[in-house]
């Protein structure tokens, strides 16, 4: 038996699914406030299960520990670019207080490369190592950003031996791992990613020990694939936006709906977003997160504060509908009888659980590769396919049943040549204990 | 004659992001770009082209390549300068102002980053009236005004200065070089004399995008119509509006070539390569280039670019006529619809 959990601000649902997903039974406790980890033993304890297989939770403390600045870790940045990266400074733009709160230095070093392997310069690693030095006693974390990284991590690996070499085993966050070419958006990721390592160690260490061995535990990405607590607790940035694509991905399977809009209707507010392929649709020109744009995939949600005027809902409803052909409108969550319309699943009320426990974990690879001689291009959308694969295997999905939800190539504007950017997803069941 | 400092750029950068008829790469790195001069050498002086002597050297300052890339690669601010020394190495004097090529896009705030380090004044006006992607398609090639020499220069420290025969084979040595210098390079090219303004350049672009821009910025503000606002801004007419329920996406000789099919009372069919190009309503031709086809977001009237269309967005599509020199016989050859491969002929917007 597995089971389903989602953390909200209130309330905390549980789901028991046994046997090809039966959904066994459902419970709602108090939230345990500032404390995701005593909400979910607390949800579990009520919903009396017998020992688990599987425990998914989808957690909403990554985006308030943001948008509060509350337990975040100082960071260091590190860009490695060389002089071409001068002109606009690391966390340019951040608000002050988010900045006061994650900024233990910054610094650009030598180093970083382009699109072609020629354009690559070398890391400086006498600079990396004296800027590790210079921000010792002061960071807790270190976030590091190379210039064309989605093409190439090597540098950024290296750098983070430097790093470790000096300042000891402290999380280190590679913006490879995170996002793609645009380096301000990525090196944002980046440093919000670093800045969660404390609260992303912390819970992953307090489920684990709460739940296994005899559990496999996973936590909601923002994609709304899963990922274990190991890759939690690498890449706590992947956790923003855990909440709401639990939510998508339960209304999704109890409508047996691939496409639709979804309104999960909370205490406070009604939260509007839409399922595109049965996955969340993602915020166009990337997120935004506690003001400052990050390259990261997270829902797009319309937020209605409750009480509301049914024309305002019905606003937000018409703008998440993605096409002249009208989607279906699911409503769920704990406060669904307050929405007249729609379509009212049985459970909906604890679909964020039942979205969690029901979702494969994922992985996703993107690179810009050069393709003169169109001809190639399948073998190189297969290298990527490959890279998606190992990336959701990573994550802690089971290898023998990985599978691609997507792989796309988009041509870059303004070149010949053509340059292209080639795009893969996978996912998969959890790989068992 | 007055001043760009800080508080203008936004709203010039929004607007020329609309310019940009859905290319010429985002403004917001040339934003930043432009902020962190101006924050250094102080607010850059503009001037309307009436106020530029006869014999001012007038240099366009801009950026060649893949906006993606520049998206990574930030520039230095150093590449610019590079590019107009070598150019002026070869003229033999020096720039005495900067101008913009193509007000559309990025290519709107690198000059002002520019101007501003090399402390030199800059032209209201830019030589495309829009964003086009290739170094011929500017208004000086129909006065016979030559693009050469260009210098490019990269982020490591190479330059080079290219002398071609024609405009055209100077796009082509241009670009070919562009991407052995890491795809994306700064340019100084297509020197006008101060007396060439009045017919090499469309008047007062950045001063219409800062209008746009603020325009829309308003709009939004007072929960008014960003679109109508626009439109009204750039006396353009509403083509359609729509949602998009298909994008198709494929590679014909290097050029990216896409087509967007949008949905709302009728159908409306957008064909785009770099910018959004052709425009039919229920199957006639409403719109063509060079006329500016500029599609918006709905609700909030920012541009959607062509890499950015997909399923789903809810956009507004404005016609908005192109500078009448771009619909001379030698304006259509050298930007005209059969230039880009549609087997259509210019069709002028429909009244609003």
């Amino acid at each position: 038996m597995k089971a389903g959990v989602d953390v909200g601000p209130t309330n905390t649902d549980a789901a028991l699914l046994g046997h090809a997903d039966a959904i066994l039974s459902t419970v709602k406790v108090a939230s345990v406030p500032g404390d995701p980890v005593a909400s979910v033993t607390a949800a579990l304890g009520r919903l009396g299960a017998p020992p688990l297989a599987q425990v998914a939770v989808g957690l909403r403390g990554a985006a308030s520990a943001v948008d509060d600045r509350r337990g975040l870790y100082k960071v260091a940045v590190l860009r490695i670019g060389g002089h071409e990266a001068q002109a606009v400074r690391p966390l340019f733009g951040w608000p002050e207080d988010l900045l006061r709160a994650v900024c233990a230095g910054t610094a650009i070093v030598d180093g970083g490369g382009g699109l072609d392997r020629e354009d690559w310069t070398p890391l400086d690693t006498v600079a990396v190592a004296r800027f590790a030095a210079g921000v010792a006693g002061r960071a807790q974390a270190v976030a590091i950003t190379g210039l064309f990284s989605p093409l190439d991590a090597e540098q950024e690996l290296e750098a983070a031996d430097i790093v470790r070499a000096e300042l000891g085993e402290l999380p280190v966050a590679l913006s490879a791992d995170l996002g793609s070419l645009g380096l301000i958006e990525r090196e944002n990721a980046t440093v919000l990613d670093a800045a969660l390592s404390g609260f992303a160690t912390d819970v992953a260490a307090r489920l684990a020990a709460a739940l296994s061995p005899v559990t496999a535990v996973h936590v909601t990405r923002g994609d709304g694939t899963l990922m274990s607590l190991e890759h939690l607790a690498r890449h706590p940035g992947l956790s923003l936006g855990s909440g709401p694509a639990s939510m998508l991905r339960g209304a999704g399977v109890l409508t047996g709906l691939e496409d639709a809009v979804v309104a999960d209707v909370g205490a406070r507010r009604v939260r509007v977003g839409a399922l595109a392929g049965g996955f969340p649709e993602e915020a166009p020109g990337g997120a935004r997160i506690g003001g400052v744009p990050v390259g990261l995939r997270i829902p797009e949600l319309i937020r209605v504060p409750r009480p509301f005027e049914p024309a305002e809902l019905a606003e937000a409803v018409d703008r998440m509908q993605p096409g002249a052909d009208r989607l279906p409108l699911v409503v769920v969550g704990g406060g669904e009888r307050a929405v007249p319309g729609g379509l009212h699943p049985a459970h909906g009320t604890a679909a964020g659980a039942i979205g969690a426990a029901t979702s494969p974990v994922g992985g996703q690879y993107e690179r810009v590769v050069r393709l003169p001689d169109r001809s190639d291009l399948p073998a190189a959308l297969e290298a990527v396919i490959e890279e998606a694969r190992a990336s959701a295997v990573r994550a802690g999905a089971d290898p023998r049943h990985v599978r691609i939800l997507e792989a796309a190539d988009t041509p870059l504007a303004y070149l010949p040549g053509p340059f292209v950017r080639l795009r893969a997803r996978a996912a998969g069941p959890p790989a068992q204990l | 004659m007055r001043k760009i400092g800080i508080d203008q750029l936004d709203d010039m950068a929004r607007g020329a992001g609309i310019l940009g008829t859905g290319g010429g790469g985002d403004p917001y790195v040339g934003k930043l770009l432009a902020r962190e001069a101006i924050r250094r050498h102080g607010p850059v002086t503009l001037y309307d082209i009436a106020e530029v002597p006869a014999d001012a050297t007038v240099v366009p300052i801009s950026g060649m390549g893949a906006p993606t890339v520049l998206l990574e690669k930030l520039p230095a601010g150093t590449e610019e300068l590079a590019a107009l020394r070598a150019l002026e190495a070869v003229l033999g004097r020096k720039a005495t102002h900067i101008v913009p090529i193509e007000v559309g896009g990025v290519n709107s705030m690198i000059p002002i980053a520019a101007a501003a380090q090399a402390g030199l004044p800059l032209v209201d006006g830019d030589a495309m009236g829009r964003a086009f992607p290739e170094a011929q398609m500017v208004l000086p090639t129909l006065i016979g005004v030559s693009n050469t020499p260009m210098a490019l220069a990269d982020d490591k420290g190479n330059t080079l200065v290219v002398d071609a025969i024609s405009n055209h084979w100077a796009e082509r040595l241009g670009r070919a070089a562009c991407v052995q210098m890491g795809c994306q390079v700064s340019c100084a090219d297509t020197v006008l004399r101060g007396d060439q303004l009045a017919d090499g350049l469309v008047p007062a672009t950045l001063t219409l995008a800062e209008d746009l821009g603020r325009a829309v910025r308003l709009a939004r503000a007072a929960h008014a119509d960003p679109v109508a606002a626009a439109t009204s801004v750039l006396g353009g007419v509403k083509l359609f509006a729509g949602k998009v329920v298909d994008v198709e996406r494929r590679t014909t000789g290097g050029f990216a070539r896409g087509k967007a099919l949008l949905a709302g009372a009728g159908s409306f069919e957008l064909s785009f390569q770099n910018e959004h190009l052709l425009a039919r309503r229920d199957g006639g031709i409403v719109a063509t280039t060079p006329d500016l086809i500029c599609v918006l977001d709905t609700d909030t009237g920012e541009p959607v670019t062509t890499e950015a269309m997909r399923y789903g967005l809810r956009v507004t599509v404005i016609g908005v006529p192109c500078d009448p020199r771009w619909t001379s016989p030698a304006g259509l050859e050298l930007a005209g619809p059969r230039y880009f491969g549609y087997d259509c002929d210019y069709r002028p917007l429909p009244l609003a």
